[in-house]
């Protein structure tokens, strides 16, 4: 394999596990801190495309389509939030799963209804391409990785140096003493569930200029976002950030290798890396069943 | 006298829906429900005897569908054979992944068997698409030998001969419930140390209940292959994910007629929606939350209790206190 | 110490309950609970393991809904609300487990317990326990089993509560911690009520004045004088 190839490889791999490393820490967060699974994760992705669509539509501008993604995505997962997980955070996990499920299929419906199903493209905000190594590289996509790693900055600092990031990685560890030092744990859950919801509506926005944004995206992304997640480990930060890594490389780097097998190779580790450790590659041993 | 008599209710109940209805329902759909009942049947059991949730049933579906239709497509034309094969490969593949899913937490579970789904879905559609002709789909209804007896080629024997699968399929698992294996799947779910106490092991209990409810679902998968003589990679694709998840909590999780009232009632009900409103997504991802926030128990589920009281004689069991062990 | 008179022991009263029902699902596990509780004074409640004592302290904290009864503090009701508002209330709750939260420092440990409260004077907390001073950058991962009751205690204390519910501080924990946690109790309770879940006989008869023996979620005995208290030494009721 040439050089170029490697690295037009290497960068592609890296977008990919930008996108798929932004839904994967609010499905981590969501689940460290609440204890439940947002599949509905999936829907403010694919909410966060479409509004990128419509808006570049409009604006002109596709970054405007993003930004607006992002907030739009945010207000929605605000409202789910208030309206539906504020009930179940005492349930099993199975429950929110199942329930979340639906609150996809039926955004999903929501979206069929107002875009139809027809396929739409997106413009990449950008078509320069930058030479490195002797190869083209879309400008666009180093944005994506430069986006995503400004993300993980945010985050951390987020969860390190101010207050309420400090209580939501306490939440993370004992939801109860922090309730018990007075603090109002409610708005805790709301907070992070709209960090989460506005995270994954940026995926969607920065990966819409690379698909085409159809109603099913979601579901067809969230195979993939969960075998990051589940790789990694529910709960870490870290460990999403490793795995949606290696599985951006796998799938990019596969592909030259062998086109068909790059797609079910996440797979593969997946089911190795659980055969080792059943909680994945930073997962701790959360919760019984 | 009371118990003998609901144990024959139960089964007058959900199965002479499905005779009945042969008689007032286009046969399509009743067949359709019929087999969508046998699916269902394993995933509720999956979910409601052992509680695991799985989103990726259409896995096994595939795995039997396709089974049968390599069968029938490439080596022979008896339809019995080739749901017979479609069977063994569902079992053989579940036997395959069952230990490593089972020993996960229940959400990697649901997760993991997605996953599978995908891969199946991407491995028909693209990888071995030489032999699956990927999203054309295998075509054989041509290939389908008569057979004595139920000519299964013609809907209406299929009917019978669905109808037998089902109410035998029905009959197995209520004949598991009652038996120590069914004491054991309850157990797991309410107290895994105290059944490792006992002798048991987790482990299996939840491995044999795996290969069982994957394996009827992939009997559903080679049955919808021989009457619809066709099968494409859509079978697997994630979004038929959430068919067997919806059904089986709107007919009540656990239960044994659930799965079939449900069956029933998610088939009619998205003809009814899909003509109506089109929007078959819509509807079904609201009414699922909404059965979620309302309660878990599901049609079936919630009628239940009232069916219970109504036939009822003796008086519950006196209330005791907890603390001493005396009876009030 | 004499005994409480009947008028001041309610005007100088900060916690009541009455008739405290609580259930776990179907199981029932307080019955007819009631205590009282007076400003400044340090109640104990003893009993078996199971006998109801962490769920009473619960219950009294909004971290369990009881089936029936009533839990006041100065003419409040607090069933029904949420954990974190009667915190805020200065009742708080500190624990068995013994964990506070590892991945944080010392430090950050206290500043939550600021964060809600709005106390930042941190004097009193390092008044009590000086260790806590030295281990400011430590993360509470990295603590012994006497440092963490200390900073679980420390963290509590912030907000000035009018009540600490304590469950079993002294479980674990080597004779001098629990020497040094007896003389904290005795300068605390100048300000602060204390219910004390105990199993150290010892150290309940010596600063409680007041004792609840709890028996399978029944109060079997209330001893409300240092005399009976120490003669009984609660040992025949449990």
């Amino acid at each position: 394999m040439s050089a170029q190839l490697l690295t037009s490889g290497v960068i592609f791999g890296l977008s990919i596990g930008s996108i798929f490393f932004l839904m994967a820490i609010g499905l981590s967060l969501c689940f460290g801190l609440m204890r439940i699974i947002s599949l509905d994760q999936l829907l403010y992705y694919s909410i966060g495309a479409y509004l990128t669509y419509t808006l570049s539509l409009v604006t002109g501008s596709v970054w405007l389509g993003v930004l607006g993604g992002l907030v739009v995505a945010g207000i929605v997962a605000f409202a789910v939030e208030r309206l539906v997980f504020r009930r179940i955070y005492e349930r099993e996990l199975t429950f929110s799963m199942i329930t979340s499920f639906g609150i996809l299929i039926g955004g999903i419906g929501v979206i069929k209804f107002f875009w139809g199903v027809v396929p739409r493209p997106v413009p990449v905000p950008t078509m320069v391409q930058i030479d490195i190594i002797g190869t083209e590289v879309p400008v666009y996509r180093l944005i994506v990785v430069a986006i995503a790693a400004l993300v993980y900055i945010g985050i951390w600092l987020f969860l390190n140096r101010t207050i309420i990031g400090k209580a939501i990685r306490a939440g993370i560890e004992n939801v109860e003493h922090v309730e018990g030092l007075g603090i109002n744990v409610s708005r805790l859950f709301t907070i992070t569930f709209i960090i989460a919801g506005a995270l994954s509506g940026l995926a969607g926005g920065l990966h819409a200029p690379l698909i085409m944004v159809d109603p099913s995206m979601g579901l067809e992304v969230l195979a993939f976002v969960f075998m990051v997640v589940i790789i990694g480990g529910l709960g870490s930060i870290k460990g999403t950030l490793v795995s949606a890594f290696i599985v951006g490389q796998v799938v990019s780097l596969g592909s030259l290798i062998y086109a068909p097998l790059a797609q079910m190779a996440p797979f593969a580790i997946m089911l190795l890396i659980l055969l080792v450790k059943p909680t994945g590659l930073y997962g701790s041993a959360l919760l019984k069943r | 006298m009371v118990k003998a008599f609901r144990w024959w209710w139960g089964i007058l109940l959900a199965f002479a829906l499905l005779a009945v209805s042969r008689i007032f329902l286009p046969l399509p759909f009743v067949i359709e429900v019929v087999i969508f009942s046998i699916y269902t049947l394993g995933c509720s059991f999956l979910l409601g005897r052992v509680g695991f949730i799985s989103f990726g049933q259409p896995a096994y579906l595939a795995v039997g569908a396709y089974g049968t239709a390599f069968y029938l497509f490439y080596f022979g034309t008896n339809p019995y054979i080739g749901i017979l094969l479609g069977v063994l490969s569902g079992f053989v593949v579940s036997g395959i992944v069952g230990p490593l899913f089972v020993r996960l937490r229940s959400d990697y579970f649901a997760l993991v068997n997605l996953a599978l789904a995908v891969i199946i879905y991407y491995l028909m559609q693209k990888v071995l698409a030489d032999i699956t002709k990927g999203d054309n789909g295998l075509w054989f209804l041509t290939n389908i030998a008569s057979t004595p007896v139920l000519d299964l080629g013609k809907p209406n024997h299929f009917f019978i001969f669905a109808f037998l699968v089902a109410l035998a399929v029905w009959a197995f698992f209520k004949y598991l419930d009652d038996s120590i294996y069914g004491a054991c799947c309850l157990a797991t779910k309410i107290n895994e140390d105290k059944l490792r106490f006992l002798g048991y092991s987790n482990f299996s209990v939840r491995l044999l209940a795996f290969v069982i409810a994957n394996t009827t679902t992939a009997l559903a998968g080679a049955m919808y292959a021989v009457y619809l003589g066709f099968v494409s990679p859509e079978i697997s694709s994630p979004s038929r994910a959430a068919d067997p998840v919806v059904v089986t909590i709107l007919g009540g999780v656990g239960t044994l007629y659930g799965p079939i009232v449900g069956a029933f009632a998610y088939t009619g009900m998205k003809d009814v929606i899909s003509k109506l409103i089109g929007n078959w997504e819509l509807f079904i991802g609201f009414l699922l939350v909404f059965i979620m926030l309302a309660g878990e128990k599901g049609i079936w589920g919630s009628l239940q209790p009232w069916f219970g009281k109504l036939f009822a004689r003796k008086k519950s069991p006196p209330a005791t206190d907890v603390s001493t062990g005396a009876r009030k | 110490m004499p005994p409480d008179s009947g008028l001041a022991a309610t005007a100088g009263e900060i916690l009541a309950v009455k008739g405290l029902n609580v259930a776990y699902g179907e199981a029932k596990v307080l019955f007819d609970m009631h205590l009282s509780v007076q400003a400044k004074q340090i109640v104990a409640c003893v009993g078996r393991n199971g006998a109801g004592k962490t769920t009473l302290l619960k219950s009294i904290a909004g971290f369990l809904k009881p089936l029936a009864g009533s839990i006041t503090s100065g003419g409040v009701s607090l069933v029904g609300r949420k954990s974190y508002d009667i915190a805020k209330m200065g009742i708080k709750y500190v624990p068995q487990d013994k964990k506070v939260f590892s991945d944080l420092t010392v430090r950050e440990n206290l500043e939550l317990g600021s964060y809600a409260t709005k106390d930042y004077n941190w004097d009193r907390v390092t008044d009590y326990f000086p260790k806590l001073k030295v281990l400011m950058d430590r993360k509470g991962g990295y603590l012994s089993g006497g440092e963490r009751q200390m900073l679980m205690i420390g963290r509590a204390l912030l907000g000035s509560p009018k009540v600490l519910l304590i469950d079993e501080p002294t479980e674990g924990l080597a004779p001098s911690i629990v020497a040094h946690l007896r003389s904290v109790f005795t300068e605390l309770s100048k300000n602060t009520a204390l219910v004390l879940v105990e199993q150290n006989l010892p150290l309940v008869c010596a600063i409680s004045s007041k004792v609840y023996a709890i028996k399978e979620g029944r109060i079997v005995a209330e001893l409300a004088d240092r005399e009976s208290i120490r003669t009984d030494v609660c040992e025949r009721y449990l």
